[in-house]
């Protein structure tokens, strides 16, 4: 407890003073949405590693590899190859650059911008108030689970306590607060994975040897999972299988793929000054990335072997079936006090981080893209920036919420949820806005709202787990999923994007393109 | 291979590297690229920084 005490004074102090440095420099509405559009790479690699990758990420998806072993080591290639390199350089580029031209604050406006439609940015913004909530929660409960082992509390106060010191200084600091905090939190973040990466292999006597002995650990996997196609911690699931369609299309495709649409992300692009700075920031994001999820989901494989050693169990029995529980319980049995003291830091450093930029861009949405363009009908006003922080109150008190009703063990489902939603339903009008120059206003509403509503039927009418839990299937139909195998295994998004990208290209074949201005506008610097 | 058998494990735990080095060697090859914008670009500055300005007046 007194390690802890220590740690997290010197941990809020060290933020605090960032945060205030952070508030000292937002002068004007550009400054407060996007840090001034003049960030250093180093800082912009760090705040987009910190954002994309959270106690989600570690707690989440760490215990979801303790489930389903090194079939996961693919999402960790995905997060690098999709969500750096090509988030990078096929969307980055060209993001900046007409996010520039266009003069756009949030993600919804530059797309409401490039298709010339008050519709799209607003609607965008509604998505993004209304469902983000659900992936700020998911980050929430994986830290409250976290402390909740650790200092023996109840989860309930541990998220209430943890919401209230987040909230403070995200209120205050808009985005260079975030950023300066950002690049603190991933440091310790990257430094504290890799001490969990090479002490795990080492106490299960190497890498080489824990692969091994963990392929002779089949036989503790729950029965239901091997009889649903589990062939083991390090063997691909059975091809057709449940368990193979879940594993790849929910959380390596879905989350693999669902990146490239995240508002919160998208907008650190439009903070970097050229092409120059971004290319920069490759190297030092993609080794972000390798260090916190390529360690976590070996770890999270790994702790099945320690586990086994020490208690005769697999991962997941020993949590009895929470699998948000297993990294914190390894790590809270395994490694001394003081050092769990600093993981838990670095946990709520990078739960910190990325919650900020979550109630940042949900601030952004209500005010830039809801109250400006929807009620105010495109005015500008100086108000902005208290709408903004009306805004982050509002998300934080839905987060709250949400974090209170969601069953056990969702935080890996609930990110690859809000994932799947926003590949869906951006991805495609983001992708032809910026390399289509016949892309037209109609087929972008329309392919925004095929995206939206049809992966939302899904989840409710076809995806069995998500279908089940809300329970309005068998509400209305008096079945759980209206589909049988294979079809209920498959995610939402593996239907809905590719059905919003053909909406998208026939309707753009059918319309009629964009004012030529807006195009030209739009297309000045690329 | 690292102790797998399995060549699909294997090749998703070796791409994850792998695709590190990819993103380190874009990066470096990449350093001083992109630096110049197209024309007209000084205009769009310009105006940015008026209506910063015009903007910073109206807070209260």
């Amino acid at each position: 407890m007194l390690y802890l005490i220590t740690f997290i004074l010197i941990y809020l102090a060290i933020i605090i003073y960032l945060s205030y440095l952070g508030f000292r420099k937002t002068v004007s509405v550009s400054d407060y949405l996007l840090a001034g559009r003049q960030v250093h790479p180093v800082i912009m690699s760090l705040s987009y590693g910190s954002t994309y990758i959270s106690t989600s990420a570690i707690i989440g998806f760490g215990g979801i590899s303790a489930l389903y072993g090194f079939t996961m080591s693919w999402l960790a290639f995905l997060n690098i190859f999709i969500g750096v390199w090509l988030a990078f350089v096929l969307f980055g580029k060209r993001t900046r650059k007409m996010g520039k031209a266009l003069d756009a604050h949030t993600f919804p406006e530059l797309l409401g911008r490039r298709y010339n439609s008050r519709f799209i940015q607003g609607f965008s913004g509604f998505v993004i108030l209304f469902f983000m909530p659900i992936y700020t929660s998911a980050i929430l409960i994986g830290i409250s689970r976290f402390i909740e082992v650790y200092l023996n509390i109840p989860f309930t106060t541990a998220l209430l306590v943890f919401l209230l010191i987040n909230a403070c200084y995200v209120i205050w600091g808009g985005l260079k607060g975030v950023l300066y905090t950002s690049v603190f939190q991933g440091t310790i973040m990257i430094v504290v994975m890799v001490i969990v990466g090479i002490t795990t292999y080492i106490s299960a006597g190497g890498m080489i040897n824990a692969h091994r002995e963990l392929a002779s650990l089949t036989h503790i996997i729950p029965k239901e999972f091997i009889f649903n196609g589990h062939r083991g911690f390090v063997s691909f699931p059975e091809f057709g299988s449940p368990v193979w369609w879940s594993v790849l299309t929910t959380f390596i495709l879905g989350v693999g793929i669902g990146v490239l649409g995240q508002p919160q992300l998208n907008v650190r692009f439009m903070t970097l000054k050229s092409d120059r700075e971004l290319n920069r920031s490759i190297p030092f994001t993609a080794m972000y990335i390798l260090f916190t999820t390529g360690i976590a989901f070996a770890v999270g494989v790994t702790t099945n072997l320690i586990f086994y050693k020490d208690l005769g169990l697999s991962s997941i029995e020993v949590v009895g079936g929470n699998v948000d529980k297993i990294i914190p319980l390894y790590i809270d049995r395994f490694y001394p006090q003081w050092f769990v003291a600093i993981f838990l830091v670095s946990l709520m450093a990078a739960a910190m981080s990325a919650n900020s930029a979550q109630f940042h861009a949900l601030g952004a949405s209500l005010s830039r893209d809801i109250f400006e363009q929807a009620i105010l009908k495109g005015k500008s006003v100086a108000e902005t920036t208290i709408v903004t922080r009306i805004g982050i109150v509002f998300s934080i008190f839905a987060t709250l919420i949400l974090g209170l009703l969601m069953p056990e063990g969702t935080v890996a489902k609930a990110t690859a949820f809000f994932f799947g939603l926003c590949g869906s339903t951006f991805v495609p009008s983001y992708f032809f806005g910026l390399y289509w120059k016949k892309a037209t206003k109609a087929a972008a509403k329309t392919s925004l709202l095929t995206g939206f509503f049809s992966f939302l039927l899904w989840t409710v009418f076809f995806h069995e787990s998500e279908a089940k839990m809300l329970g309005i299937c068998r509400f209305i139909f008096g079945i759980d999923t209206l589909v049988g195998h294979p079809f209920h295994v498959i995610d939402p998004q593996i239907i809905a994007l590719p059905l919003s990208s053909i909406v998208f290209v026939i309707v753009s074949f059918f319309t009629r393109p964009v004012d030529e201005d807006v195009i030209r506008k739009a297309f000045r610097h690329i | 291979m690292l102790g797998f058998t399995d060549i699909i494990i294997f090749i998703g735990y070796i791409l994850t590297p792998v695709s590190t080095l990819f993103c380190i060697f874009y990066g470096l090859l990449n350093w001083n690229k992109g630096i110049e914008e197209k024309d007209g670009d000084y205009r769009e500055e310009i105006r940015w920084e008026k209506e910063e300005m015009e903007l910073i007046e109206k807070l209260p």
